[in-house]
């Protein structure tokens, strides 16, 4: 071969490089954050990236141009095969390139890879080479797919993390929104309109965090986790896609003996320490925590083997379940069901709440009863197919252990229904005393849960989860 | 036999039936209400007693004489010809309290509807678990009463068959949860939901028409008779799949509603009814959401639903996190019945700013788009004027890979651009608009710069960059959706056995 052609097509891909462009690289760097490639470098396995699309970029004119808004590869994390792709806010606003997520959703689908997506930027490519002033490139030119519709399809196909690390409007917060978890840094934004467009709307001059911040989303369940940096983020990610795998064992944590003691008979506690002491030592992953803080939802491990916690959390509201609880929960049970993690209901709650504002600006009131957002929570949990064992600790009264835990006669049955000596089933009031043990598998010593739930989940023979979607997870 | 007990089942039978209980049906009547039984007889076609189930069961309560039925009467009945299972609770045995035992009745007819796919009504007037039941109350159960008991048999339903909940009412807690696990509520203004305190028997309750306004009633009718004739409605639109039908008046005209004045207002209302055969719209969810419009409808006599942006709101028609919800929810909901879906576009796009992103619409805007992308039903869609951003995602289907939409049509009245043509006079000419001395000689410029960019997004241009299946007359607009939805069968057929081999 001629090797002009082998120079010119190094020099190439020589020009995509972080060391091709050092004063971009300086300006990312001093605003404290990595590039494009520096993130996907650190989020993978060394050495196990192969790029995709690694000169795949011409302007309009034919020109070569670094990154074509993004980069793209296939790697692994923990050894287990994933895509990863970034934007690169220095290139174009980090707008999409043709065909390039449609490709990867493809392949993501086709073989079943999770996707991790660092999506900040502003949406389209301001101009695009084919097509005209604001419009996404939807031609989707290889494979099935087009944009939204193939994040949409991989729902509950593959697990797919977001990660936003700078002000992500339009079609990257869409991105963002279909994603099963999104990892956020503080200063960060996620708004479907960003602020020229709400400038020219609404008339109002605002920053991107002023008008869509992840701290307001993280108080309004618009994200799931919020961490200090990127670096920090791509940990959590890596924490979160290695719980597809079980670990062949776990080390219980120093205060699993004294679980029972971490419950009074009566008034507050802090469940996260009830859940810290059931679970695997430093095997936590807590979702969505400030927002609807009645309910905590966490991904830990039990003796090695991953599963889902949805417990109720008596220092907030005394863990009464409102609207945002209700759908923290539903979303959290459809998760958990579409990647086959197990889940492990603490059920300690006064009932269902409808959460009030006050109209002259004082605190929310909570009245009693519920709404379709708490029986959408019972559908979820009618359908689902993955094991439950539910462990009430003192109260679960009306619809409130049913929303936790699941009815009794859904299509897939609990596997074990527990409570502990504390619990209420003997409470004297004007409807008469319903006092009957027999409502449970069994009463269990608090010492006692852990082994008893690790000793059923062995048994329950694995899911037949290759190749196939149960439902996709609802974005809400 | 023994006669005696033929006698002693007769009289009870009897004694269960509403002649027999003049205080009781007095009371019913001072209320300005229906019976239980009468609910169920002006529900079905030709009267209740016949097919009732579990006439003879009684309160398990000591002490309590007059409680026929157990306060639950539950049949078999026709609705349009068609077989429904429907039950009421009795508000004039023990309130129309929850026993372990009437529980059990419900359960039968829920597992019943379930097993034989028949769409279940349930009026669900009452006051939660009965105090003194000798057996727990929902949702405490020792054992299940039938395959699937209550809720579970309701959540089992959803999508499998429809189920209707009339709100008459006092609906407490355990009734309220059935309420809300139906596909439909049908509420009686005035009417109540609420809860009671188990500890000091205080109840707290809430008007139906604040959880219309939060989406939770799906229908406010003024009487009973009419809540009732709500039901018939909209189990019509599920049973039959044809009926008569004629154009409506109003159709030949329906352009007309389109100002000639691109940034007027209109009501979406007007055109869906005139597109729609003649008084043919039942609308869902009229309470909330108002920037978008749920309807079922029909076309030459076949069932649709059509999901339509109001520019009239106070939204301008733009999709903010509890329209994108309505809009999804009502997707879903044709699609579980099989009800081809016709949409009608006009909206700015998803709602913009600090509120709109407080409310969560970067995650709920995915939830039309993902039922859209999971659909099987047809989908046919008519953008009027605008659809900016996602716009035409969330109503066209436009980018859904799963299935396509089955067709995209637009009127003359087109503006196919990404994005408002005045929002991109904005961003071209940002500075000169900044620069002028009052705002309306800013918006002089923004509009001037707006119109001159028009010719780019007229309908023909739209035709031209097939952006469309086509640009249609708006009076030719139902001849074609009709002859699409004749044509594409519903279901699809999913399954492919295998190839055919070649040779």
């Amino acid at each position: 071969m001629d090797q002009r052609r082998i120079d010119a097509l190094r020099a190439a891909r020589e020009g995509q490089l972080d060391r091709a462009r050092p004063e971009v690289v300086g300006r990312v760097h001093a605003g404290g954050r990595l590039t494009a490639r520096e993130r996907v470098e650190a989020l993978l396995d060394a050495g196990s990236a192969v790029e995709y699309g690694g000169i795949a970029a011409r302007t309009a004119e034919g020109d070569w141009i670094a990154e074509a808004g993004g980069v793209d590869f296939v790697g692994t994390v923990g050894g287990r095969t994933v895509i990863a792709s970034s934007t690169d806010a220095t290139d174009k606003g980090g707008g999409y390139g043709a065909g390039r997520l449609p490709r990867l959703f493809a392949l993501a689908d086709q073989y079943g890879w999770p996707m991790v997506l660092f999506v900040d930027g502003g949406g389209s490519r301001a101009r695009h080479p084919r097509v005209g002033l604001g419009h996404i490139e939807t031609t989707g030119a290889i494979g099935p797919f087009n944009l939204f519709d193939g994040i949409s399809e991989l729902s509950g196909r593959v697990p797919t993390v977001a990660i936003v690390s700078g002000p992500a409007f339009a079609g990257h917060a869409s991105l963002a929104g279909f994603s099963d978890v999104v990892i956020t840094t503080p200063g960060s934004a996620i708004g479907m309109g960003g602020p020229p467009m709400v400038e020219a709307a609404l008339g109002k001059k605002l920053t991107p965090n002023e008008l869509a911040g992840v701290e307001m989303h993280d108080l309004t369940g618009g994200i799931d986790l919020l961490v200090a940096d990127e670096s920090a983020a791509i940990d959590v990610a890596r924490r979160y896609l290695a719980f597809l795998g079980d670990e062949p064992a776990g080390v219980a944590s120093a205060s699993a003996d004294r679980i029972a003691a971490l419950v009074p008979d009566e008034g507050p506690y802090d469940v996260q320490s009830v859940i810290e002491a059931l679970v695997d030592v430093d095997s936590v992953l807590e979702l969505r925590r400030n927002f609807a803080r009645s309910v905590v939802t966490v991904l830990a491990r039990i003796d090695g083997r991953t599963v889902g916690v949805v417990a109720s959390q008596p220092l907030v509201d005394d863990g009464a379940i409102d609207e945002a609880a209700a759908t923290k929960v539903g979303r959290f049970v459809e998760l958990c069901d579409a990647y086959d993690y197990p889940l492990v209901a603490l059920v300690d709650t006064p009932g269902c709440v409808i959460r009030r504002a006050d109209p002259n600006g004082g605190a929310d009131s909570l009245e009693p009863g519920i709404t379709r957002w708490h029986t959408r929570v019972l559908l979820a949990h009618h359908h689902r197919t993955v094991p439950v064992v539910s462990v009430r600790l003192r109260r679960g009264r009306g619809l409130g252990a049913a929303v936790l835990g699941g009815l009794h006669t859904g299509r897939t049955i609990s596997l074990a229904a527990y409570g502990w000596p504390t619990v209420e089933v003997g409470r004297p009031d004007g409807f008469g005393v319903v006092y009957d043990h027999n409502v449970f598998d069994d009463v269990i010593d608090p010492a006692e849960t852990r082994a008893r739930i690790s000793a059923l989940l062995a048994r329950v023979p694995a899911p037949p989860t290759q190749g196939r979607k149960k439902h996709p997870v609802d974005t809400w | 036999m023994e006669q005696h007990e033929v006698e002693r089942i007769v009289a009870a039978r009897g004694r269960a039936a509403d002649e027999a209980r003049p205080q009781a049906l007095a009371a019913v009547r001072d209320a300005g209400a229906l019976s239980a039984r009468e609910r169920l007889a002006a529900l079905f076609d030709d009267g209740v007693e016949a097919l009732e189930y579990g006439i003879l069961a009684a309160a398990a309560v000591d002490g309590v004489a007059d409680a026929p039925a157990d306060g639950l009467i539950g049949a078999l009945g026709r609705v349009h010809g068609a077989p429904v299972v429907a039950a009421a609770y009795d508000r004039t045995v023990l309130d129309g309290t929850q026993s372990d035992r009437n529980q059990r009745k419900l359960a039968r007819l829920v597992t019943l509807a379930t097993m034989r796919r028949l769409p279940f009504v349930c009026f669900v007037e009452g006051d939660g678990a009965r105090p003194g039941d000798p057996l727990p109350p929902p949702p405490v159960v020792i054992g299940p009463r039938a395959r699937w008991d209550v809720y579970d048999g309701l959540a089992e339903m959803n999508g499998l068959v429809p189920t209707v909940a009339v709100v008459t009412g006092r609906v407490l807690d355990g009734n309220a949860g059935i309420a809300f696990l139906a596909d439909c509520v049908i509420a009686v203004r005035g009417a109540e939901f609420g809860s009671r305190d188990r500890a000091t028997g205080a109840v707290v309750t809430r008007g139906v028409e604040v959880d219309a306004a939060d989406g939770h009633v799906d229908l406010l009718a003024e009487d009973e008779d009419e809540a009732i004739a709500a039901v018939r409605r909209y189990l019509a639109q599920v049973l039959l799949r044809s009926a008569p039908w004629e154009q409506d008046p109003g159709y030949e005209a329906i352009g007309e509603v389109i100002p000639d004045n691109r940034r007027r207002a209109y009501d979406m209302r007007r055109i869906v009814r005139a597109f729609a055969d003649r008084d043919s719209i039942f609308e869902l969810g009229a309470g909330w959401a108002t920037s978008m419009i749920t309807a079922f409808a029909r076309i030459e006599g076949r069932p649709i639903g059509i999901f339509a942006n109001q520019p009239l709101s106070p939204l301008a028609g733009a999709i903010d996190a509890a329209a994108a919800d309505k809009a999804a929810r009502f997707i879903e909901l044709c699609d579980a019945y099989e009800l081809p879906l016709v949409s009608f576009i006009d909206n700015p796009g998803y709602m913009v700013g600090p509120q709109a992103e407080r409310d969560g619409i970067a995650r709920h805007h995915a939830r039309p788009l993902a039922a859209l992308q999971h659909r099987t039903v047809p989908l046919c869609s008519v953008q009027l004027r605008k659809a900016y951003g996602l716009g035409p995602y969330a109503m066209s289907g436009y980018g859904t890979s799963r299935i396509q939409p089955e067709l995209r049509l637009a009127w003359p009245s087109v503006e196919s651009g990404g994005m408002s043509l005045e929002g991109a006079a904005f961003l071209v000419k940002r500075k000169e608009i900044q620069a002028a001395s009052t705002p309306e000689e800013a918006r002089a410029i923004r509009d001037h710069y707006a119109e001159t960019m028009r010719d780019a997004t007229t309908g023909l241009r739209a035709g031209q960059s097939y952006s469309f299946d086509d640009v249609v007359l708006p009076a030719e607009t139902r001849r074609r959706i009709a002859d699409v939805l004749a044509a594409v069968p519903t279901p699809i057929p999913t399954v492919k056995k295998h190839t055919v081999d070649l040779r």
